[in-house]
């Protein structure tokens, strides 16, 4: 892969730089959101303790689905990296 | 295609300028959100006074660590050396890139420490008692959101010592290919820290407003908060393995 | 407030002194800083040059790109023989940070069965204070199991201790200053195996609780759930988080503590790093690992 065009080398840094900026921006969304539900289960924690065990449950799996976004855009970059 | 040493030179200075000056920015806006609270809080509570103050300063003192590591980055370009050694455009795209991942990101990182710090001093205006117990939450909470932070900070580091020269007779595509991957992976994980960053303080914040709020349910909210924290800031990991590969695989 | 020190905060006191004699004796007050003023110009710069600390990065972090690239026989090994043992069996690219690997780990596996020997040797009814802190550590983290699983199911807690255990002490084994002494968990493989490990476990789990079929039809089900292919991306997912949140923490406090400590010549700041990045990052990765496995498993047999 030493010695490869001008024009090839275009697209591949185009691909590189499209994974790098795909994954950094796909990274800002999850990590408020997640951060939201997060703070949202403390808060749920301290005021009804006896739940906690439902409300950890209840944060778990609320941030996997808020955190799919995230791993799209992992998915996306992996591909940008290794396929093109 | 070679480069001579002005242009690295002229890198690492913009480097260090776009590190320190973006740092800056939320560095200050975070520092000035716990002085905010902490004035509001004497006002509230003007007996805790001493308590307040301390904790206002210690929380500000955390909040920007952040900015510290940009001045840190920008110091080590400035200064590191930088201006004798080679390596051609690798090393000028590298230098350049470090400078952006440190000054993105302390974005997100001082903003959640400062929302952190600031409700951990409207807890210690209402509980004034229970005040050593929620600046040492703050401290930790601060400490989980400055994780991303740290991410940052050692993917500039790496940028700075880990990027080989240059290899004489390259192709000028291949050449620009992994200069701009450098960049890249600078982006990513300048851009990624940022919504964790200020995910991971907005759960410290509230941990600290609820320690004031309820503060015998003080094990359990520290547990959730750090297990919130862990995975709320699984998307800076992943964007952390995005800049690895970026830097070393391609 | 109690006038008298706690243990915890004596041993802390202790540690810090400790740590700082390591550093300083481990360092050799090498003095290779240069601050002041040359040439008009204010100089704050190694003397060593840029390059030795790129080829100390190289060596500390990718151990065989280093020896590859210089050529020599490696150190490590004591003698060739072992050393071509090893590359029998690794191949040549990667027999040397296997050995490291391997050597740490066998070292943190022997000081835990040590630990535990020593511990069970000397059970007593009025526990003595050692067996105090295995005791509060076993009781916190079995009532985190009957938290999140119910009563019935405590006898997961040997699985979780030990994997806390486990975790800890190899990410606490960095801190002693011993040229060549490193993090388990700082090699990617570990943490990787840990994750497939504890998620494995999860699915075996709920397999055992709800039946084949019935795990399965959360995945396999295109009526119910329309998605179920990125159901299973996330179930990979899970490991890449699990396991790159502690190699990313822990590698991340490594690669600081030797930049800066290159930096400053090792004089005060490496001992408050190696302090934040042992203990404190540590054990809340350690902590943070141990739990996510845990909840894990709540979260997949409680529907």
């Amino acid at each position: 892969m030493d010695n490869i065009t001008l024009a090839q080398g275009i697209v591949k840094a185009a691909a590189l730089l499209g994974a790098g900026m795909c994954m950094g921006m796909g990274a800002l969304g999850p990590g408020v959101g997640e951060g939201f539900v997060a703070g949202k289960a403390c808060e749920g924690i301290a005021r009804s303790p006896e739940n906690a065990s439902l409300i950890t449950r209840t944060m778990l799996v609320g941030q996997a689905v808020s955190e799919s976004t995230g791993i799209y855009s992992l998915v996306i970059a992996l591909l940008l990296i290794f396929s093109t | 295609m070679e480069l001579s040493v002005e242009y690295i030179r002229i890198a690492a200075y913009l480097g260090a300028g776009i590190s320190v000056g973006l740092g800056a920015i939320t560095t200050g806006i975070g520092s000035g959100i716990i002085a905010g609270e902490g004035a509001l809080g004497v006002m509230r509570q003007p007996k805790a006074n001493d308590q307040l103050f301390r904790t206002m300063l210690i929380g500000q003192a955390a909040a920007q660590t952040a900015g510290i590591f940009a001045l840190v980055i920008s110091m080590l370009l400035i200064y590191g050396g930088f201006d004798i050694t080679e390596g051609g455009w690798y090393r000028a795209a590298a230098l350049l890139a470090a400078g952006l991942a440190m000054g993105i990101g302390a974005f997100g990182p001082s903003l959640g420490a400062g929302y952190s710090g600031g409700e951990a001093c409207k807890s210690v205006a209402r509980m004034p008692k229970h005040g050593n117990a929620i600046m040492g939450n703050m401290l930790i909470g601060q400490a989980l959101s400055q994780t991303s932070a740290i991410f940052a900070l050692v993917v500039a580091l790496l940028l700075l010592y880990s990027v080989p020269n240059q290899p004489i007779g390259l192709s000028v595509g291949k050449i620009l290919l992994k200069s701009i991957s450098l960049i890249g992976a600078g982006m990513a994980i300048g851009l990624g820290t940022i919504g964790p960053g200020a995910g991971i303080g907005y759960v410290a914040g509230k941990a600290n407003d609820m320690m004031g709020k309820f503060p015998k349910e003080r094990s359990k909210i520290m547990r959730t908060m750090f297990l919130g924290a862990a995975v709320s800031e699984s998307t800076a990991i992943y964007s952390l393995v995005v800049a690895f590969l970026l830097i070393f695989a391609v | 407030m109690t006038k008298k020190k706690s243990p915890i905060l004596k041993i802390f006191i202790f540690f810090i002194i400790i740590e700082t004699a390591l550093v300083f004796v481990s360092s050799g007050f090498n003095k290779q800083l240069q601050i002041g003023f040359d040439d008009g110009k204010f100089v704050f710069r190694n003397i060593q040059s840029h390059y030795d600390l790129q080829e100390k990065i190289t060596e500390e972090f990718q151990i065989d790109e280093y020896y590859r690239q210089n050529g020599e026989t490696p150190k490590i090994y004591g003698s060739n023989k072992t050393y071509e043992f090893f590359k029998n069996i690794f191949g040549k690219t990667t027999a040397i940070g296997t050995f490291q690997l391997l050597r740490m780990l066998l070292i943190v596996d022997i000081l835990l069965l040590f630990i535990a020997l020593l511990i069970k040797k000397k059970l007593l009814k009025r526990p003595s204070q050692p067996q105090i802190l295995f005791e509060m550590v076993y009781t916190a983290l079995e009532q985190f199991v009957t938290e999140t699983l119910g009563k019935e199911k405590v006898n997961f807690t040997p699985y979780i201790v030990t994997l806390f255990l486990f975790i800890w002490v190899s990410n606490m084994i960095g801190m002693i200053p011993i040229p060549g002494f490193m993090e388990p968990t700082r090699n990617l493989n570990v943490p990787l195996g840990l994750g497939i490990l504890a998620v494995s476990i999860v699915h075996i789990t709920a397999i055992k609780v709800k039946g084949v079929w019935g795990h399965l039809k959360n995945y396999v089900n295109p009526v119910k759930n329309p998605l179920f292919l990125l159901d299973i991306i996330g179930e990979i997912s899970k490991v890449v988080s699990i396991s790159f949140r502690l190699f990313g923490n822990i590698l991340g406090g490594a690669i600081i503590i030797t930049v800066v400590s290159s930096l400053v010549s090792y004089v005060v700041l490496p001992v408050g790093l190696i302090l934040f990045f042992g203990l404190f990052v540590g054990t809340i990765q350690a902590f943070v690992f141990t739990m996510l496995a845990l909840t894990y498993i709540g979260v997949e047999i409680s529907e």
